[in-house]
């Protein structure tokens, strides 16, 4: 089981929170390390999330609900 | 593990999906990879991506040899992407808001429209000219038009306006490998953008290898028999939605014809969907008088008017500037409402 | 500059000026008795460079085939001076179906792909599409060049200045050279630029701006011998305007009411003048001038008859060549 969490897109406000801008993949879809999963923002700026193993994820952010940097957003078995 | 799990077979990958993005960038990149002619010109191309992520990670994977940045000066860059295809190469030009052909009409529909005819077919001018269009998010009347119209009215450029994911990537390779000026038109509403709200089907799945999807081919998005809606870009996900809603709350069928090509035209398309259906909606976010709406009821009235049972509807821009406050830009574009309104007229629901 | 390169400025010259003296009697021939100008076997607008010669004599004697001109509605001295096949260009002016464009584009529209010739009616739109080219020949590594030529009214155009500025920004290869004939159709030099010199523009883009008075062949091809070497050497463009004479109308049929210096004008033709300049420098003879003019009189009017007789489009085609 591997956490993927929030990418830290700020480094001035490493607390901010931002949006989950869009999820490549469906809860419970088979994935490979290093795969797209999905799109964040914070303010103005993007960041990619990628699978950090192989396996099954699951989904804890649903599309377009806020997150904080570093948090759990997902996670691969 | 147990000895049972262990002799399960291992899962398929589920299908890659990506945004309408992310998608052209991958067509681009394959086409770079094949052939070092290939260069990607504009203004904020290299590193920012282009503003509407049409050119994102292209500089990192190519260089700025092949990822360059222009100055504000769409005549000189545009005409500068006519001379290197003339002399070969095959370059990608943006223009970054197709509202801004103003500054630059004369080197596209006075040159790279008319080369290849002026000189009787002996010089060949193959660059794709891909440019944002689309409004909805309040830019308001230089930033939102859609404009296809006029390019598709002038002769010597193709016109393809994808309107999904797997149409961009394929309608991209085709028109990087197609010999003549290809006009590439993506709504900025399609493309899965982080920073723009966007409609479910911005994102969908994507064939991994390069592939070529047909220019001047519509596809019939949604099969129907009661009647046609012949629409293009952003539209089409609008007219799916509705098609979905009174298909469940008035048990009427609607088939979707999603042009995805205005030059070369598929009329063909369009006259046998309303063979069969014999009602014809067309909805267009260009400006509603003169343009591509009007084209389709030609092609229907000149070939057999007495295809449709009742006359056609359009709903398009009305012939007025797009104005900056929501709930003004909202009556004008057209909307889920205003197309739902005007197909339950059509059949009489 | 040696003799035998002198003789041929005034060769080329001749050339050019005996083709254009061809096409303005074929142009008018059928067009009595009264001007129309849809009229006859070459209609339309017909635009001659009588005058102009030098400029393009000068700056065409330094390139080769695979070097790229682009021209604008005023084309033939620099088709000529750059070798274009002098049948096909006549066959297109005629309006034939082998003609450089099947008679699709006319006087104003000449495309040569053997010589990376073309040309434009758009004023100064024929700059960025050259500025392509040096694009593509930079890329290349080949040492070619692109030269432009547009005229002293086409320098107030957008496109010039955005041309000069991205040439000079990237070093791309091109040599822009301006025409000052002085006048822009009826509007003389001084009603529409600012200043006195377009050569004093090129210093607003960092690059080097040369003005060459007095109509002279033998200043043009100096400077445009160190603008084609500095592009060659990939150091960037250059500049180069040539005061020059515009001998007959903006087109033909312009009755010229406007131009106040209309009788000094024949007086200024370039031709005569440096005819008697090499006959004085004994590079030059009566004999051989007659010789030079026969040949070329000869050669425009084979031009001509291979026009005269090739086909006309077929009116079914008209829909052809739209796309490849």
């Amino acid at each position: 089981m591997t956490d993927v969490r929030f990418p830290q897109l700020s480094a001035e406000q490493p607390d901010a929170e931002g949006v989950l801008a869009t999820w490549f993949v469906g809860d419970g879809d088979q994935v490979a390390s290093g795969q797209l999963l999905g799109e964040v923002m914070v303010e103005k700026v993007s960041g990619e999330v990628l699978a950090p193993a192989t396996g099954r994820v699951r989904l804890l952010v649903a599309e377009d609900r806020t997150a904080r940097q570093g948090e759990v957003i997902a996670r691969v078995e | 593990m147990s000895v049972t799990e262990s002799a399960t077979a291992p899962a398929e990958p589920a299908v890659r999906r990506l945004t309408t993005a992310r998608a052209m960038v991958e067509g681009i990149a394959q086409e770079m990879e094949r052939d070092a002619g290939i260069v990607v010109l504009g203004e904020d191309v290299a590193k920012y991506g282009g503003i509407f992520g049409s050119t994102a990670g292209l500089l990192d994977k190519f260089g700025p040899r092949r990822v360059i940045d222009t100055p504000i000066s769409e005549t000189a860059f545009i005409g500068l992407g006519i001379g290197a295809a003339v002399e070969g190469m095959r370059p990608i030009v943006e223009l970054m808001f197709v509202d801004f052909f103003g500054v630059c009409m004369d080197q596209i529909y006075n040159h790279m429209a008319k080369i290849h005819f002026e000189s009787g077919g002996n010089v060949r001018v193959p660059m794709v000219l891909m440019t944002a269009t689309g409004g909805g998010y309040s830019d308001a009347e230089q930033h939102s038009q859609c404009l296809w119209g006029t390019f598709a009215h002038l002769p010597g450029m193709k016109v393809v306006v994808p309107s999904n994911p797997a149409d961009a990537k394929g309608l991209m390779i085709s028109a990087i490998r197609d010999d003549n000026p290809v006009v590439y038109m993506f709504h900025k509403g399609i493309m899965g953008l982080p920073w723009m709200a966007k409609n479910a089907r911005s994102v969908a799945p994507v064939p991994e290898e390069p592939y070529e999807t047909p220019i001047g081919k519509a596809s019939v998005a949604r099969e129907g028999r009661d009647a046609t809606v012949v629409t293009v870009s952003l539209s089409v996900h609008h007219a799916l939605d509705v098609a979905d809603q009174m298909s469940a709350e008035h048990g009427v069928e609607l088939e979707v014809i999603d042009l995805r090509s205005l030059v070369p035209l598929d009329r063909e398309a369009v006259l046998t969907s309303v063979a069969k259906t014999g009602r014809l909606l067309v909805v267009d976010e260009d400006y509603r008088s003169f343009g591509l709406s009007g084209e389709i009821a030609a092609t229907v009235a000149e070939t057999d008017p007495g295809m449709l049972r009742v006359p056609v509807r359009r709903v398009a821009v009305p012939d007025v500037p797009i104005p900056y406050a929501h709930s003004l830009e909202s009556a004008v574009l057209p909307t889920r409402e205003r197309i739902t309104a005007a197909a339950r007229e059509l059949v009489g629901a | 500059m040696d003799d035998k390169t002198r003789r041929e400025l005034y060769r080329v010259m001749v050339l050019s000026r005996t083709y254009e003296e061809a096409i303005l009697r074929e142009y008018h021939a059928d067009k009595k008795p009264a001007f129309d100008i849809g009229a006859g076997l070459v209609p339309g607008e017909m635009h001659l460079s009588a005058g102009q010669e030098p400029a393009a004599a000068g700056v065409c004697a330094h390139l080769r085939r695979d070097d790229a001109v682009t021209a604008t509605h005023r084309p033939h001295h620099i088709a000529i001076a750059h070798g274009v096949d002098l049948d096909r260009m006549t066959a297109e002016i005629f309006g034939r179906e082998t003609g450089l464009g099947r008679g699709r584009g006319g006087h104003m529209h000449l495309f040569d792909p053997q010589t990376h010739f073309s040309c434009s009616g758009i004023v100064a739109e024929g700059l960025p599409p050259a500025t392509g080219q040096a694009f593509a020949f930079q890329r290349k590594g080949s040492g070619r060049v692109a030269v432009a030529f547009t005229g002293e009214g086409a320098a107030n155009q957008g496109a010039f200045h955005e041309s000069l500025n991205l040439a000079a920004l990237w070093k791309l290869p091109v040599v822009f050279v301006i025409e000052d004939n002085e006048w822009a159709i009826s509007v003389p030099r001084e009603a529409s630029t600012a200043i006195g010199s377009n050569a004093d523009r090129a210093a607003a883009y960092g690059i080097p701006g040369h003005r060459i008075e007095d109509n002279d062949v033998e200043a043009v091809y100096t400077a445009a011998g160190d603008a084609v070497v500095r592009a060659r050497a990939g150091e960037g463009p250059t500049l180069i305007e040539v005061h020059t004479v515009r001998l007959w109308g903006h087109f033909e049929g312009d009755a010229q009411g406007y131009r106040p210096d209309l009788a000094d004008v024949p007086g200024r033709d370039p031709i005569p003048a440096y005819e008697a300049r090499l006959t004085e420098a004994g590079i030059l003879n009566a004999g051989l001038a007659t010789s030079i003019k026969d040949e070329a009189v000869a050669r425009v009017e084979k031009a001509i008859d291979f026009a005269k007789s090739s086909p006309v489009p077929a009116p079914q085609t008209a829909l052809d060549y739209v796309f490849a």
